[in-house]
């Protein structure tokens, strides 16, 4: 008995680790998020807490030799990016996955080319990206080049999501329909689609977060209008100031909101069984 | 009316349907009868419009529907594991067809209601129409699945062993219910099943497959007392079958010498019924018109309202025999004790090289 209490405090302590190498550096940025400003710098001892790195990054601070963070429109182009990518690449993704139900021809060849995608190291498939671009005359830009490659990034995760769902999909519950006479594409909005919808969530989710933050592959493709990564990029060069920290506190507060909306709309899926289910309990009771 | 013509069907070189016709009346109940991989499931799917035949043709009221989609044959398909719709309340589900079908949909609110209520009172559901599919029971779902189909007033319910997944007690009740709702509303039922009981109870008309061929297509009444073919009296799980070989009136089988109807040659199989079996002394006389084996009991089998006795042969194979408790006082035997066996040669049945059936006069009747 005496050893495995040994053991468990020594997984209670693997456990304590890994947790603080974990957080730890959200945790020092989220401290160091609160220094004074604006003399105070992104390190240690915080001087005294304030929140003007907050009211720096919204623009409401008082004007100081500190520049302001240009993320304002790099924000607006990373969100719609992020957006646009989040639907075209789940729309493609469970398009391929529902052909990849039936074992067509070549499905082999064709199940590695997409997942190809993700394999390509980014910078490379970026710097590629814009030699093409080049010899074509094509401009690049983040809703164009830039575009295009997140698609080519986050298509494949959306598609294995999906492919992981249909792999599950009882197929008879269609032919079910079938055979009541309603015919396919009807099957697929009434039936198959409700099934799959928790699938084609996270594969929105992957899609959104993966274009969010993608770094490489927009390097060298998104042209002059940055994306907000790429801008944040752009002030390390410069100084740093805790004004980042902020930011990137809030964008992950974002974060929190998105998991939080795909959280419910999970939740809403399967409410009403679970609604129906607590009346018959109540009946019974 | 639906008639079937020489179906084929294989997977990569595995063929799964063979040669198959056979022609569906208005207003009966059909069982088909299989063992697992004879190709039933197949069948139906072929019939339903799941799958495509290699060749042959399928030809419903006079119209060819071989290369129609499901959809738009007007066939039901009740499934083995029931494929009810996971998100839809039992309303919804059994609602479903009759609202999003192409052929003529049902959008009047007020007349879905009328009709999946009817629905739900004839297959015992009325009180579960607002029950998620998963709260409810596996009887139940079985029903679901059943008024779902019907609703929408197929030509041709087929039904895919739509009892295989129940416990015997509601297994009993269902195979009345299917019989009570099918003559309610005068839908010809095709019926597929592996087991023997069930598909003799059922069916006005039975067809027996093996390895994708119809071999029997007769009244359960003809199949049990006469089956046409070797392979039938063995899925009747009801027959001692013995092989060997017959000529001027006896059949010899490995370790026996057995009397056979006369006037019959060429005989390869031997069959008798297991009820048709008496256990004798082994020290009593022979009878004139009884064949007899001398063999060692094994075992017996009490099943509530009658015994079998399992008894090695000679050549060590087993015959049965069975006993209805009402009839006989059981005996006891302690196992490998000898026993004469005796079983009235009128009643043996003779089958030849290729399985077929040598004697064709009616043997023996059925108490119906």
């Amino acid at each position: 008995m005496h050893h495995l209490v040994g053991l468990r405090w020594l997984l209670g302590l693997y456990t304590a680790l890994f947790i603080a190498f974990l957080y730890g550096p959200f945790a020092v940025m989220a401290i160091l998020s609160f220094q004074q400003g604006p003399e105070g710098g992104p390190q240690f001892p915080i001087r005294e807490w304030s929140t003007f790195w907050y009211q720096h990054v919204m623009g409401l601070a008082p004007p100081s030799r500190i520049a302001p963070l240009p993320i304002a429109e790099a924000l607006t182009r990373s969100l719609s990016l992020a957006f646009a990518t989040m639907v075209v690449s789940t729309v493609l993704g469970t398009l391929t996955a529902q052909a990849f139900r039936t074992r067509f021809k070549g499905s082999g060849v064709v199940f590695y080319l997409v997942v190809l995608g993700m394999m390509v190291p980014g910078v490379l498939l970026g710097l590629g990206m814009a030699l093409v671009a080049d010899q074509l005359g094509i401009d690049r830009s983040w809703w164009g080049t830039a575009f295009v490659l997140h698609v080519v990034y986050t298509y494949p995760f959306a598609f294995l999501v999906m492919l992981a769902i249909f792999n599950r999909f009882d197929r008879s519950v269609e032919e079910a329909a079938w055979s009541l006479g309603v015919p396919p594409a009807r099957t697929f909005r009434k039936v198959t689609f409700p099934m799959i919808f928790p699938g084609v969530l996270s594969a929105m989710l992957f899609a959104l977060t993966l274009s969010y933050d993608e770094f490489p592959r927009t390097l060298f493709t998104a042209g002059s209008d940055v994306t907000m990564p790429i801008a944040i990029y752009g002030t390390f060069a410069v100084e740093i100031h805790p004004n980042l920290f902020a930011f990137g506190i809030l964008t992950t507060l974002f974060s929190f909101a998105v998991l939080t909306v795909y959280g419910i709309l999970m939740g809403l899926s399967t409410r009403r069984a679970r609604a129906r289910f607590s009346d018959m309990q109540e009946d019974i009771a | 009316m639906m008639e079937i013509r020489g179906l084929n069907k294989s997977f990569g070189g595995n063929i799964a349907v063979r040669d198959f016709s056979l022609e569906i009346e208005d207003d009966e109940y059909l069982t088909l009868l299989g063992p697992s991989g004879s190709g039933k499931s197949t069948l139906l799917r072929l019939i339903a419009g799941l799958e495509r035949p290699d060749t042959g043709a399928i030809v419903l009221d006079g119209k060819t529907v071989t290369g129609t989609p499901p959809h738009l044959r007007g066939l039901g398909f009740v499934q083995q594991k029931y494929g009810l719709f996971p998100h839809m309340s039992v309303f919804d589900n059994v609602a479903f067809g009759l609202r999003y079908r192409q052929i003529d949909p049902v959008s009047d609110q007020r007349t879905v209601n009328d009709r999946v209520e009817r629905m739900l009172e004839l297959v015992g559901l009325e009180e579960f129409g607002d029950r998620m599919v998963g709260e409810i029971s596996g009887g139940q779902r079985q029903r679901v699945s059943l008024a779902r189909t019907l609703i929408c007033e197929p030509r041709i319910c087929l039904l895919d062993e739509p009892l295989g997944a129940l416990d015997a007690n509601l297994r009993e009740r269902m195979t009345v219910e299917l019989r009570r709702i099918r003559s309610a509303l005068g839908v010809t039922f095709m019926h597929v099943t592996g087991n023997e009981a069930e598909a003799l109870a059922m069916g006005d008309r039975m067809i027996v497959l093996d390895a994708g061929r119809a071999i029997q297509v007769d009244t359960p009444h003809d199949i049990f007392s006469r089956p046409a073919n070797v392979q039938v009296a063995r899925f009747l799980n009801a027959y001692n079958i013995l092989s060997g070989s017959g000529q001027g009136g006896a059949f010899e089988t490995a370790g026996a010498r057995l009397a056979m109807p006369p006037g019959v040659s060429g005989a390869v199989h031997y069959v008798f019924r297991f009820d048709n079996v008496a256990i004798c002394d082994p020290d009593s006389r022979g009878q004139s018109g009884s064949a007899q084996m001398e063999a060692e009991f094994i075992a017996s089998e009490f099943l509530g309202s009658r015994v079998v006795y399992f008894f090695r042969r000679p050549d060590g194979g087993v015959i049965e025999a069975e006993k209805h408790l009402s009839a006989v006082d059981p005996r006891g035997m302690r196992q490998g004790e000898k026993r004469i066996l005796r079983w009235p040669v009128e009643n043996v049945l003779l089958y030849g090289k290729g399985g077929g059936m040598l004697r064709h006069e009616p043997v023996l009747e059925v108490a119906q």
